[in-house]
């Protein structure tokens, strides 16, 4: 009775919502209509909490391994899928594509019908893990004997809840300065900035105004979301032990007033000046923007312009007080609550995840730094210009608070308040004091999750 | 008397026939996920492991929720200025265009070809036109001395923006039906007037306006749902920035149900914002139907 009154409520919800949704697709944000679609036999749920191995009866088990990865990212995990099932016999391992995974995923882990490895977005862990959706992995980590000390600590950190590990992670990445080599050499700056100062001086420098118009942007103020990552260099951390908002002191104060300098005083950016420019026109690609933020995800699309673009990479240049910061992402493979063949599962996300051949084939494949660290030590990372300072950045990166309102508190309270002190509508103090007054509340209301 | 009350009944049947098929549709994806919601908007569902009844504590947090209200706010602003405006173009368009000329139906495709695009799609195009440097727009004001500002960016002109945008999408096709209810209007009206001697004016005031009433009810009807329910075009444009002055309910819903799993409250959210528009549309019936169409 319960699981049929669910299906119909989300899907009442679904249709609710999905009216005023409409093509909002392709932002990867809406659902895909009705998500009870996928509900099958019941009595199949969850349940299966102490799967035991399947004996090898000479048939290879099946695996369903889904992702929201398409296009080349598709081919990328199809890549490894291959190469896993050629390596053995006893497990065949399929790779599903699900534009909205985590929709479908909803329903099919209350519903059956679950996958038995699931690409995951890692800070989605503090939300589901307490929802006993997902398989805990200690055992089988234990049994393999497999050294924890081998992975990224923070990313293994962004996997656990409650003292239990719930999945292996597959790639790193944090944020590190891109700097056009030109326009800063063009400008008289020698090297790329290590300090907030030297970026300051550098974004001044690099700034050309014809009027107006803003014709090059000495540094990219355009992302509020990376007050995470000042705040860190000034020495500051987000959430307090206790779980709520620690950025209203001298350290978030700190990042404002650097902020107001660069943007009103120097005015070495506009704002609006990046929004809607796509690949094709990206500002720091075109040589409109000097120095900018961004992941190692960037590095391909910069490097298809060739002798065009004359970049190169730093670690954040650090706070007023020496601190270093960057915010550690990534996504990991996790096994289903719902799995019927959590053993053999576990056997893939090793293979792929643990080994360091594989994590390398990966690497070189996806163009990511894997989570695996001896995977690292390869010469395909350690001797290249670019990977290197990603390298550095992620030996001091933390990963965002894992609280199950961070990202509420972060994108409805935080970002407003920081937008409108960039517009000049409200000064420091009343910015972080509303920000922090908004945010607490948001935590609060999302915090219980059990 | 016998065979006629036979009739009655065979052509009852056969109604109730052709219609199960729609009803039982609306029942199974209206009617129950309707009760389904309301019911869930009274427990902490979670999707995944809880349902429990927590009676109105969805209703209190949703009282004390400040940017809920906000998105309210923001969506009622919407709606004011953009209904009329819709009404009004739409209406303008399809005066002009309601006449057999040569060429009269190119311009009604080229006014209507904004709806057949994809709102998103649409939406992304306009974020490019509208950059505050290499855009469109500002180009264009550049050449008139006028340094445009940063529209999509900036708390004063973004939900101005978003309505602009959304007309251009939506006159299109309430063009059509006010041409269809321009067609209906009987010559023999106008006729008349004209014979004794009213101004096009005085038409328009006395003949025109009041036979649209029941077309300007439907379109002032959809478009009230629409703009309260706003939400794939604003996501585009400005993703409810800057400083929540475009975010939506709608938003919100979806942000608590999918991404928060709080499908409960997201509920509570959802049926305030049905009740809302239901207010909306009562009050444009009693508006509409304050004078009944003369005929």
């Amino acid at each position: 009775m319960r699981k049929w009154i669910s299906l119909f409520a989300v899907a009442g919800l679904a249709t609710t919502v999905a009216a005023g949704c409409g093509n909002g697709n392709d932002n990867g944000n809406a659902p895909e209509g009705s998500p009870s679609a996928s509900s099958s036999a019941p009595g199949t749920a969850a349940a299966s909490a102490s799967a035991a191995p399947s004996k090898s009866t000479g048939k290879a088990v099946e695996l369903t391994f889904w992702g929201d990865w398409s296009g080349e990212g598709q081919k990328q995990f199809q890549t490894m899928v291959d190469a896993f099932n050629k390596s053995q016999d006893r497990i065949r391992v399929k790779y599903v594509l699900q534009q909205d995974m985590i929709t479908k995923f909803l329903t099919a882990a209350t519903s059956g019908g679950s996958p038995d490895i699931l690409f995951w977005d890692r800070w989605r862990t503090s939300l589901y893990a307490p929802k006993k959706v997902l398989h805990p992995v200690d055992d089988f980590l234990a049994k393999d004997g497999l050294s924890k000390d081998d992975f990224y600590g923070e990313a293994l950190k962004e996997l656990t809840y409650d003292g239990k590990l719930y999945g292996l992670p597959l790639t790193v990445d944090a944020r590190a300065l891109f700097y056009n080599k030109k326009l800063l050499a063009d400008a008289g700056v020698s090297a790329p900035p290590t300090t907030w100062q030297e970026l300051e001086d550098a974004a001044v420098k690099t700034t050309k105004w014809d009027g107006n118009k803003l014709q090059v942007a000495g540094f990219s103020l355009g992302d509020n979301g990376l007050f995470n990552m000042y705040l860190q260099q000034a020495g500051g951390t987000m959430l307090t032990e206790d779980g709520k908002t620690n950025f209203n002191g001298d350290q978030g104060k700190a990042v404002l007033a650097y902020w107001d300098r660069l943007m009103n005083q120097d005015k070495v950016y506009k704002i609006g000046f990046e929004k809607g420019l796509g690949e094709s026109t990206d500002a720091f690609a075109t040589g409109k923007l000097a120095m900018t933020y961004t992941g190692p995800w960037m590095l391909t699309t910069y490097k298809k312009y060739g002798k065009d673009l004359d970049f190169g990479v730093v670690p954040p240049p650090a706070g007023p007080n020496g601190d270093k910061g960057s915010v550690m992402g990534g996504f990991g493979l996790v096994i289903p609550e719902g799995s019927k063949h959590q053993q053999e599962a576990w056997e893939f996300v090793k293979w792929w995840t643990a080994n360091k051949d594989n994590a390398l084939l990966w690497a070189k494949t996806s163009l990511n730094i894997p989570g695996f660290k001896p995977a690292i030590e390869d010469p395909f990372f350690k001797d290249d210009p670019f990977w290197q300072p990603f390298l550095e950045t992620l030996e001091f990166a933390k990963i965002r608070p894992q609280h199950p309102g961070y990202s509420v508190m972060e994108t409805d309270a935080l970002i407003p308040n920081l937008e409108l002190f960039q517009q000049k509508k409200q000064n420091a103090d009343d910015t972080l004091k509303k920000a922090q007054q908004q945010g607490d509340k948001m935590l609060q209301d999302n915090a219980s999750v059990k | 008397m016998a065979s006629y009350g036979k009739l009655t009944r065979h052509q009852s049947r056969t109604a109730y026939l052709f219609i199960t098929p729609t009803m039982l549709l609306f029942l199974v994806f209206t009617v129950v996920p309707v009760v389904m919601a309301s019911y869930l908007s009274f427990t902490n569902y979670d999707v995944l492991s809880r349902m429990k009844w927590v009676g109105l504590e969805n209703y209190r947090r949703l009282a004390d929720d400040s940017l809920y209200w906000t998105t309210f706010k923001n969506v009622a602003y919407y709606t004011i200025v953009f209904v009329p405006l819709n009404i009004l173009l739409s209406l303008g368009l399809a005066l002009l265009l309601n006449y057999r000329r040569p060429g009269v139906r190119l311009f009604r495709t080229f006014s209507y070809m904004p709806t057949l695009t994809s709102a998103v799609a649409a939406a992304t195009v306009w974020v490019w036109l509208l950059h505050p440097e290499y855009g469109l727009v500002n180009t264009l004001l550049g050449y008139a001395g006028v340094t445009g500002p940063a529209w999509l960016a900036q708390t004063e002109t973004a939900m101005m923006s978003i309505i602009l945008v959304t007309l251009w999408q939506s006159i299109g096709s309430n063009m059509i039906i006010y041409i269809a209810g321009l067609q209906g209007v009987p010559d023999y009206l106008y006729e008349s007037a004209k014979l004794d001697g009213a101004t096009a004016i005085d038409r328009f005031r006395y003949i025109t306006w009041p036979q649209l009433r029941p077309t300007t009810f439907l379109v002032s009807t959809m478009s009230i749902i629409g703009a309260l329910q706003l939400f794939d075009q604003a996501f585009v444009l400005t993703q409810g920035g800057p400083g929540n002055v475009t975010k939506t309910p709608v938003y919100l819903i979806y942000q608590q149900g999918f991404n928060q799993l709080q499908m409960g409250y997201a509920s509570a959210q959802a049926f305030v914002l049905a009740v809302a528009i239901l207010i909306f549309s009562m009050i444009n019936m009693r508006m509409n139907k304050s004078e009944e169409p003369v005929v």
